[in-house]
């Protein structure tokens, strides 16, 4: 049976049917006079073709009619739909449809197919989920004029993600992930529906389709006839993945259903691309803060990554740089090559303690979510360190190793670290709550017992960096007993014991210490040093000689001797970070502390590394969950995140975890920016603490897919590929067949015999000869 | 110059000349000028003058002897001499004053202006050459009549008669015709002027009774243009000259029947006047009256040729 697309424009044009016989009557009226000669041969024709005149009047104005009515159908856009589509489609048909709403979607696009929509216009510019969006509208409006029951289902990649959790948890998750799950559509909530797809909007997720797939494919269950529409902008890296993707599908294309993958980021004069298709777009990839101690007053380093995703060189780019908001004096870039980064550095400097955020822009380009990135700090008045030494008779004595370690982390008023050491005994280590110190260093501790030892290694695993140096006290098999444990322990390596360091007799002149390529000794490695070449070491503690790490263990060299034994190495611990250096803090082993300002520079560099370490926990991607450790005991439970941009507050209660830590957690971190987390201590004060939430750079990369690439992927899946700025409904394979192309034929057909029979009955001057 | 190709009056020109016998000396010199013979050469034999060549005089007529003395050129003109007698019978009734609608504004000639203008063009060139022209007009009866007669003088009775106001009546050919065929006292040519618009059957029964009297008869059926052509479009109410009847209708959906039935007629007219031996002429009102003429005489001389 036929329907139409826009039935009001249908109604509302029949009248006009009425026309030609309105004109008729009113030519009946204006007729005129003439007196007339040969009136027998007049009253003969009209005795003789009264019948056929009348036929013949009366068809050309049945023509005229079906002529307008003609072309009101046709501007009504009629379909047509048989029982055969009915039996094909089945009397229910499912269409299910998934949006991808990753940020690449929102790629500034031009905008090429205004079709209907007025307010469109060739100069004006769309984005692939504008398009997806305006399909789905459409096909709304289709489904709801197709007889039979359109079940309509809508979700979005990013409800799907695995990596993100359901906004709430419920008894039935499927239907929390869906924002339409198998709605009836018809014309009375065609509104509603409409309405619901309107107001989507992208997300700022970096995720990919098959989360949804899989969710999808129950939708599909009952036995009935269905579309699977994949609205995307078919990036390499969502379908390249080694994801079986055509093996997810196969349920749905051994049950007989349709599937289509929608290409909304194609443009308009392009065709299906044969090779993989890189798009321009500059991604601010990290931002970090890369030394220094977040004090106040302190100068604070940090770096900016920038990428090229494009594969043509971008030109100067100008970066803004706002500190808590406000602008600050910007960098120019140079330039970025093809598919390359570039690295920038810019200082900051806070002179009040407490969270601030540091954010970076590039200009806006094709897609602006990438362009900014949040870091965020907090700044204390002093970053205490803690520096675990056995008690010697006096607490600050001048020659032992920790004054000298001590000098060097804080050298003075006049060279502001920002750091405060504090030396402690290592029963401190039991008593003290260490989370507040920025890093501890052990210093010639003879041994650790278990009490001392669990917190350390504690905090070591929550992000912390301890650092051990060695020492006449230091005992090789307590240290391999204690903390090193045949790997499981936080000391790096396991240790030989104390050795002495013999002169090179074929080079007297070598230095003893070499640098390794790493961040903490980048200062000091790639040319000699005269002040690393200054240090003598007459002793150190040698590793194992059959110590042969695994490969996972992460174990990395800083500092090698001349023999090419290790001095200082580091081994990951949990999410922080174990480093020994093989040898005396003070000038008992060498001479590096003593008026060696290298020994400086490496402290400070190596504090900077250690507390970068639980800094970067402060750092998340979008959609990742925010978690703040409370302090049982000491926080109260209730804690309120400001979420941007606009600093909506949401209360969560703390709960105590798997772990056992208390920890208030935020599932909610959808929008990139600073996240404020303000709590209240039993006592009344008041803590905080700032989280960056930035989207995942490598969505910035807007390379798509080559159609041959997606054939390969899809193998043995019979698919669809469509370009959704040329999709007409109803051309496919969906239920009803558009009538315009045949009722335009038949349009036209009435318009030529109105034009032959009007020519028929009409006068036509014949020049006549006299007779 | 052939009758074709000469420029000949056209009838809106002639409608412009209000008085009759004007119009009808326009036309005949149009006529006379354009003739290359005389189709009333050898009706007399009595030398009457020299005149100066003028052109369009037959060349057989230079006097090639004064030529020889004088070295110029002069026809002879002889005394006329002719038992002619012609009879213009013009049809005045209502239907002959169809007024063509282009016409509205400027009052062309209708049917009887231009049949009217024809029969004094022939009675001047019938009075010019000697005839004893006559003429009558007549409707439903003779309303105007002026017996045959040969004196130049004579045109002016046969123009105030064709002028005379009418009475616009339907056609009696019948008793028209008949009253003339037994009024005429000598044998003569009698021309009829008239839309045949009436009673077929009549009117050749009423020309066959001229013949059988031993007239000589020419017809000049005279319509116009729409009359022919049914040229009319949009909603139209035709009312009847002569019969009551009116219609509104579509023109344009009865233009194939009418047409149909219009040539139907004139088949007919033609046919019967040929039975009755009738010299029958077609004439489209907007013909120039001097090329009918013209085309009239020749044809005369060939017939008599």
């Amino acid at each position: 049976m036929p329907t139409f697309d826009f039935t009001n424009l249908l109604w509302w044009g029949l009248p006009l049917a009425a026309v030609p016989v309105v004109i008729h009557l009113i030519n009946l009226l204006r007729h005129r006079t003439i007196d007339w000669a040969a009136m027998e041969f007049l009253l003969a024709s009209q005795r003789k073709y009264r019948t056929r005149i009348f036929l013949k009047q009366l068809l050309l104005l049945l023509l005229r009619i079906l002529a307008i009515l003609g072309l009101v159908a046709v501007l009504a856009q009629p379909r047509w739909t048989t029982d055969l589509g009915l039996l094909l489609g089945g009397q229910q048909t499912t269409h299910v449809v998934l949006l991808d709403d990753s940020f690449s979607m929102a790629e500034t696009l031009p905008d090429s197919a205004p079709k209907n929509n007025t307010q469109t216009t060739s100069t004006q510019t769309t984005s692939p989920f504008i398009r997806g969006r305006r399909l789905i509208a459409r096909l709304l409006e289709e489904l709801a004029a197709t007889p039979g029951q359109q079940l309509f289902s809508l979700g979005r990649f990013s409800q799907f993600s695995s990596d993100r959790p359901p906004d709430r948890n419920g008894p039935d998750e499927l239907t929390d992930q869906f924002d339409l799950r198998e709605e009836t559509v018809s014309p009375q909530n065609l509104t509603v529906l409409r309405r619901t797809v309107e107001g989507l909007a992208h997300s700022a997720h970096a995720v990919g389709p098959m989360a949804a797939i899989r969710s999808a494919i129950p939708l599909f269950s009952k036995g009935e006839g269905g579309v699977l529409w994949l609205i995307t902008d078919l990036r390499s890296r969502d379908w390249l993945k080694a994801e079986p993707t055509a093996e997810i599908l196969q349920p749905l294309a051994d049950a007989g259903i349709e599937i289509h993958f929608v290409d909304a980021a194609a443009l308009a004069t392009e065709q299906p691309a044969t090779d993989a298709e890189p798009r321009a777009n500059l991604t601010v990839e990290r931002l970090e803060m890369v030394g220094g101690v977040p004090a106040t007053d302190v100068l604070l380093p940090w770096e900016v990554t920038l990428r090229n995703q494009g594969d043509m060189p971008a030109g100067p780019v100008a970066l803004a740089i706002r500190e808590d908001g406000l602008e600050r004096p910007g960098l120019q870039v140079d330039g970025i090559p093809a598919g390359e980064t570039v690295n920038v550095r810019f200082e900051s400097r806070f002179p009040e303690a407490g969270g601030h955020l540091v954010e970076v822009e590039l200009p806006t380009d094709q897609l602006a979510v990438d362009n900014i990135r949040t870091a965020g700090v907090f700044v204390v008045d002093e970053a205490e360190v803690l520096i675990i030494a056995e008690p010697t008779g006096s607490e600050a004595d001048a020659g032992s190793d920790a004054f000298y370690l001590a000098t060097a982390l804080d050298p003075g008023a006049a060279a502001a670290t920002g750091l405060s050491p504090r030396i402690e005994s290592p029963r401190a280590l039991a008593q003290l709550d260490l989370s507040r110190f920025d890093s501890i260093w052990l210093v010639d501790v003879a041994r650790l017992d278990a009490a001392e030892r669990e917190p350390l290694e504690a905090y070591a695993k929550a992000g912390g960096g301890v650092v051990f140096f060695m020492g006449p006290d230091t005992s090789a098999a307590e240290i391999n007993d204690t903390l090193f444990r045949e790997g499981a322990g936080l000391f790096p390596a396991p240790l030989a014991g104390p050795v002495d360091l013999l002169p090179d007799p074929r080079n007297p002149e070598a230095p003893d210490v070499v640098a390794e390529n790493h961040p903490v000794v980048a200062v000091l490695s790639g040319r000699r040093n005269p002040f690393l070449d200054a240090v003598r070491v007459e002793r150190y503690m040698a590793i194992k000689r059959d110590y042969e790490p695994p490969p996972e263990s992460g174990l990395r060299r800083l500092l090698s001797l001349r023999n090419r034994a290790a001095l200082a190495l580091e081994r990951p611990f949990g999410s922080g970070l174990g480093v020994a250096i093989l040898t005396t803090a003070g000038p008992v082993w060498n001479n590096w502390a003593r008026n060696n300002p290298s020994w400086v520079v490496v402290m400070l560099e190596l504090e900077g590394q250690l507390a970068r370490l639980r800094r970067q926990r402060e750092t998340l991607l979008v959609g990742e969950p925010l978690e703040v450790v409370l302090e049982q005991g000491v926080d109260q439970i209730d804690v309120d995140f400001l979420l941007p941009p606009h600093g909506t507050t949401v209360r969560q209660v703390a709960s105590t975890s798997a772990d056992g830590e208390l920890v208030a957690q935020l599932s909610d971190t959808n929008s990139p920016g600073g996240y404020l987390a303000r709590w209240q201590t039993v006592s009344g004060g008041q803590r905080e603490r700032v989280i960056a939430v930035n989207v995942n750079p490598t969505e910035g990369n807007l390379e798509r897919i080559a159609k041959t690439d997606l054939d390969q992927v899809m193998a043995g899946i019979p698919f669809l590929y469509e370009r959704a700025e040329l999709l007409e409904p109803g051309d496919g394979n969906r239920s009803g067949t558009s009538l315009l192309r045949p009722l335009l034929l038949l349009l036209l057909c009435i318009l030529l015999a109105e034009q032959a029979l009007g020519f028929i009955v009409s006068y036509h001057p014949v020049r006549r000869s006299t007779r | 110059m052939t009758p074709g190709s000469k420029q000949y009056l056209p009838p809106e020109v002639l409608a412009r000349i209000g008085r009759l016998d004007l119009r009808a000396r326009t036309v005949v010199d149009g006529v006379l000028a354009g003739l290359h013979k005389s189709p009333y050469k050898g009706n007399s034999v009595e030398f009457l003058q020299h005149r100066e060549y003028t052109r369009g005089d037959d060349l057989r007529r230079v006097d090639w002897k004064v030529w020889g003395r004088q070295d110029r050129l002069y026809v002879k003109e002889f005394e006329d001499e002719t038992n002619l007698r012609l009879f213009l019978l013009v049809d005045g009734s209502a239907s002959m004053d169809y007024q063509p609608p282009r016409f509205a504004a400027t009052q062309g000639l209708t049917k009887f202006d231009y049949a009217a203008t024809l029969a004094a063009s022939l009675a001047w060139l019938g009075l010019s050459q000697g005839d004893a022209v006559g003429t009558a007009v007549f409707d439903k009866q003779v309303t105007a009549s002026v017996p045959a007669r040969t004196s130049r003088s004579h045109l002016a009775s046969l123009v105030k008669a064709l002028e005379q106001p009418r009475q616009k009546q339907p056609s009696d050919f019948l008793a028209v015709l008949r009253g003339l065929a037994e009024t005429l006292p000598r044998r003569g040519l009698v021309v009829l002027c008239s839309d045949l618009l009436g009673d077929r059957e009549a009117i050749f029964k009423g020309l066959q009774l001229l013949r059988q009297r031993g007239h000589d008869l020419a017809i000049f059926h005279v319509l116009d243009d729409d009359e022919l052509d049914f040229p009319f479009d949009g909603p139209t109410r035709f009312e009847g000259l002569e019969l009551p009847e009116d219609l509104a209708c579509n023109p344009r959906a009865l233009r194939a029947g009418y047409l149909e039935a219009i040539d139907k007629f004139l088949v007919e007219a033609r046919s019967r006047a040929a039975a009755t031996r009738c010299d029958y002429h077609l004439v489209r009102a907007s013909q120039p009256i001097d090329s009918v003429l013209v085309n009239f005489l020749a044809r005369r001389n060939r017939l008599r040729a």
